[in-house]
């Protein structure tokens, strides 16, 4: 008879493997990384621009980054992506504060293909008027749409809050869409895409001649500007509530500036970040969702930008339970503070931690992801020997340190929505 | 080429095992035959509150996802109208805490009433948090009464309406979990790094004292063929009016499936399609506009979705629609266009076969339909499918008495 009631016995993972990209130089500090051991057709191809929108103001880089496939003087939007299309082609393309992202995505046999036609729809952009009035009406539309749901609302407000006073506030009203010129975007387009790659990221089984051959296709995008980045150490706390008429639901932001992963407090807070409301297990989904069913998801979370980040805590709530849940979340963090965690816990959530480094290494987009999270920083990969030795070295009292530290309410912003 | 073994275990639960050496990770799915479209038309929502049920604790473990997190994984699942499905990921050599877990469950479960209380509450909040508390969120709570009058797809996933969620009880859970959570109704796939032998001994090992359970015929009415034009108005307090077309199409198993998959294609996928390029970009009618279809096992939807622009009409944006619908009706796309739609499904492919998880969920479902091996000939029926075929398609399904459309309005406050 097997014993069902007990656990088969679990090994720790002491190591995992990573594999580290290889390195062209596209033009000085501009490089392309390539992971190679891809063992099917497909080619995913990312180029990461100095393009955020921190550069100015925010409807300005979205737009651009929106419209990046609107036609050139030969060819319509519609041809362009005809083109793409019939080579079974795909692209996305996004703004962040920091940065703007391209991703194109297809087979190996019609790669080469594909790039070409986006890189001479991105160099030659003429921005058409009619292309503008209609992403114009189109974003006010979709405004419209997500002012409706409190997620929306709360989420940009704990942004607008968290980076007061910096260029990372920036956030697009409704009125400003209409405000948007040929001549701005023309001049952005320029200075940060133009003039404005960063980096390239290729995942996809292919020869160093196709490397070289993209490479050639972009080198002179590269980068001309610097790079500038906000710096905060510290927000104002405060309390936002914003009234949404007829909402049955609450959303709750919850928040402070904190730092990036080169802070020496950055790996055991994130094991603390686990606990309270990283995982499914955590503190705040066992009371708030499994406890009391206040919610069909709550969590926490730590943003980390060039050089700053940010702690926050999420979820939507029964409007009539709001003020309930945050009460909940404030007596969570609190015995955090004052109550140490057991050793169970703790080797349980080191466990899942680790077990999730595993997971987000597996197969070369992880890979990738993976060398871009240290390459942001300038860290080496043995940083990620120090993540498995310090969540490892973890202790029920540096967890409560780092608690008392950087969880306290009155730094907090927070942010409701309903 | 995805490799996979298939054997049955004496109780009837059929496994699937996926090799794969490049991941250190494991992947254990789980379906079970039964979605919303078994449920009682009195008691809504079911299969999915039960979904969330499963991780409230088993016969001998009474928590389920913390052994699994100790072992360094992670599980989720979800229902659809067709399928329940669970998935754990973790690593590889940690393989049998996740059999241990998931077999405790096909067992027995632990039917706690606190568990039923508070899941009930979860469920609750999820219908507000996606279906009522957002723009458009209540659109297919409507739409899907509209499109079937007698099959159980006339309601959605997450129920009618709250209140059968507020009155499950304990009984029914009970009843559900015998009726099927057994052997007899489920797939089991493994994927990961392991040998062959050592699957079989552990699937063993685990799942072979589970009572067989019997695989319950399924008996759900069937729709009668549309013969007439629908068409509901309803008024919402939206920024913006909306609009959805169905058409009926054949269920997942029928190969006029990818037929008039291609067809949804052509008209809304991406920005070269037909009705992006003539109602978004000629004619500016609608802000977004798109075609697709929703998956089903059963008679299913072919759907044309998207808003208007301020100031168009929805007799205009019709009139429009029907326009481009005309247009594959009237003679067979060209073979460039059928070449450029077949390239895009061809990409998708190659992307969605990645990672463990997708291929075990996949492997799964095909199997559920007749043959895991399936997923190895599909693209080969896509490739199959001629400009004549979705010509005559198009021809035959394109009409107004096989279609239903709901308008949503915007109010005027």
């Amino acid at each position: 008879m097997i014993d069902r009631k007990k656990q088969p016995s679990i090994s720790k993972i002491d190591k995992i493997d990573f594999l580290e990209p290889k390195h062209f130089t596209i033009k000085d500090e501009v490089k392309l990384h390539l992971i190679d051991s891809v063992d099917d057709e497909s080619v995913k191809i990312d180029f990461i621009f100095n393009a955020g929108t921190k550069n100015d103001e925010v409807h300005i880089a979205s737009f651009v980054s929106a419209m990046l496939l609107s036609g050139t003087h030969e060819k319509t939007t519609s041809d362009i992506n005809e083109q793409i299309d019939g080579l079974g082609g795909f692209f996305q393309a996004e703004a962040s504060r920091e940065n703007a992202y391209v991703a194109v995505y297809g087979l190996k046999k019609n790669i080469h293909a594909i790039l070409d036609i986006v890189i001479d729809a991105i160099t030659y952009v003429s921005f058409p008027q009619e292309e503008i009035d209609q992403l114009i009406a189109k974003n006010q539309q979709n405004f419209k749409v997500s002012s409706e749901k409190v997620s929306f609302l709360a989420r940009r407000a704990f942004g607008k809050s968290l980076f007061e006073g910096t260029q990372y506030e920036a956030h697009a009203e409704y009125e400003d869409f209409e405000t948007v010129t040929r001549d701005q975007l023309v001049t952005f387009h320029d200075k940060f895409y133009l003039n404005g790659l960063e980096k390239v990221c290729v995942t996809a089984n292919l020869a160093e001649e196709d490397v070289k051959n993209i490479i050639d296709k972009v080198s002179n995008w590269s980068n001309k500007h610097p790079r500038e980045y906000v710096e905060l150490l510290t927000n104002t706390p405060k309390t936002v509530h914003i009234e949404k008429e007829g909402a049955i639901q609450t959303a709750i932001r919850i928040g402070r500036i904190l730092f990036t992963r080169k802070k020496e407090d950055f790996l055991v807070f994130s094991v603390l970040n686990l606990v309270l409301g990283g995982y499914f297990g955590s503190r705040l989904m066992s009371n708030i969702r499994e406890d009391k069913g206040y919610t069909y998801g709550i969590g926490s979370g730590v943003m980390e930008m060039q050089s700053t980040g940010y702690f926050f805590i999420s979820t939507e709530v029964g409007k009539a339970v709001a003020e309930d849940a945050i009460i909940e979340i404030k007596k969570e963090i609190e015995t955090l503070q004052n109550v140490l965690i057991s050793e169970e816990e703790l080797t349980l959530v080191k466990n899942y931690a680790i077990g999730q480094l595993l997971q987000s290494s597996d197969g070369p987009n992880a890979m990738m992801d993976r060398f871009l999270s240290i390459d942001k920083y300038g860290l080496g990969y043995d940083y990620y020997d120090r993540i498995m030795q310090t969540f490892n070295e973890s202790t029920p009292e540096k967890i409560r340190e780092m608690a008392k530290k950087y969880l306290n309410w009155n730094d907090f912003l927070i942010i409701t929505a309903g | 080429m995805i490799e996979f073994k298939k054997f049955t275990l004496d109780n009837n639960l059929k496994v699937i095992f996926h090799h794969d050496p490049s991941t250190p990770m494991a992947v254990v799915n789980t379906l079970f035959d039964v979605g919303a479209r078994d449920e009682d038309e009195n008691k809504t929502g079911f299969a999915h509150l039960f979904e969330h049920l499963m991780f409230g604790g088993s016969a001998n473990i009474p928590d389920f996802d913390g052994p699994l997190q100790q072992a360094g994984g992670e599980s989720n699942a979800f229902t659809s109208n067709d399928i329940t499905n669970y998935y754990d990921t973790l690593p590889a050599h940690n393989l049998e805490t996740a059999l241990w877990l998931e077999s405790d469950r096909m067992l027995n479960l632990a039917f706690t009433p606190k568990s039923l209380e508070v899941q009930r509450q979860v469920v609750i909040e999820e219908f507000k948090q996606r279906y009522l508390n957002q723009p458009y969120g209540d659109a297919w709570l409507e739409f899907r009464p509209l499109a079937y009058k007698k099959h159980s797809y006339k309601w959605a996933t997450i129920g009618k309406e709250v209140a059968h969620i507020e009155d499950a009880t304990m009984q029914d859970v009970k009843e559900f979990f015998s009726k099927y959570y057994n052997p007899s109704n489920a797939i089991l796939c493994i994927a990961g790094n392991f040998e062959e032998a050592f699957v079989q001994d552990m699937v063993n090992k685990w799942y072979r004292d589970i009572p067989a359970g019997i695989k319950v015929p399924r008996n759900i009415p069937q729709e009668p063929s549309q013969k007439e034009f629908r068409e509901k108005t309803i008024e919402r307090n939206v920024p913006a009016d909306a609009f959805y077309y169905g058409f009926k199409m054949p269920g997942k198993t029928d190969e006029l499936y990818y037929t008039a998959d291609l067809l949804s294609d052509v008209l809304g996928r991406g920005k070269s399609s037909r009705l992006h390029t003539k109602i978004y970009k000629e004619l500016n009618l609608a802000s977004e506009i798109a075609a697709y279809v929703l998956g089903a096992h059963d008679e299913g939807l072919l759907m044309i979705s998207g808003k208007l622009n301020n100031g168009v009409s929805f007799d205009q944006l019709d009139d429009a629609i029907w326009e481009v619908l005309e247009t594959v009706k009237a003679r067979p796309i060209d073979l460039t266009e059928l070449k450029k739609i077949k390239n895009k499904v061809e990409t998708t492919a190659v992307f969605s076969d990645q990672g463990i998880l997708n291929k075990a969920m996949s492997l799964s479902a095909h199997e559920l339909l007749g043959d895991a091996n399936h997923i190895n000939v599909e693209q080969q029926i896509y490739d199959n499918v001629t400009a004549e075929m979705i010509h005559t398609y198009a021809q035959h399904k394109l009409v107004k008495t096989n279609c239903s459309v709901l308008k949503i309005k915007a109010s005027t406050k």
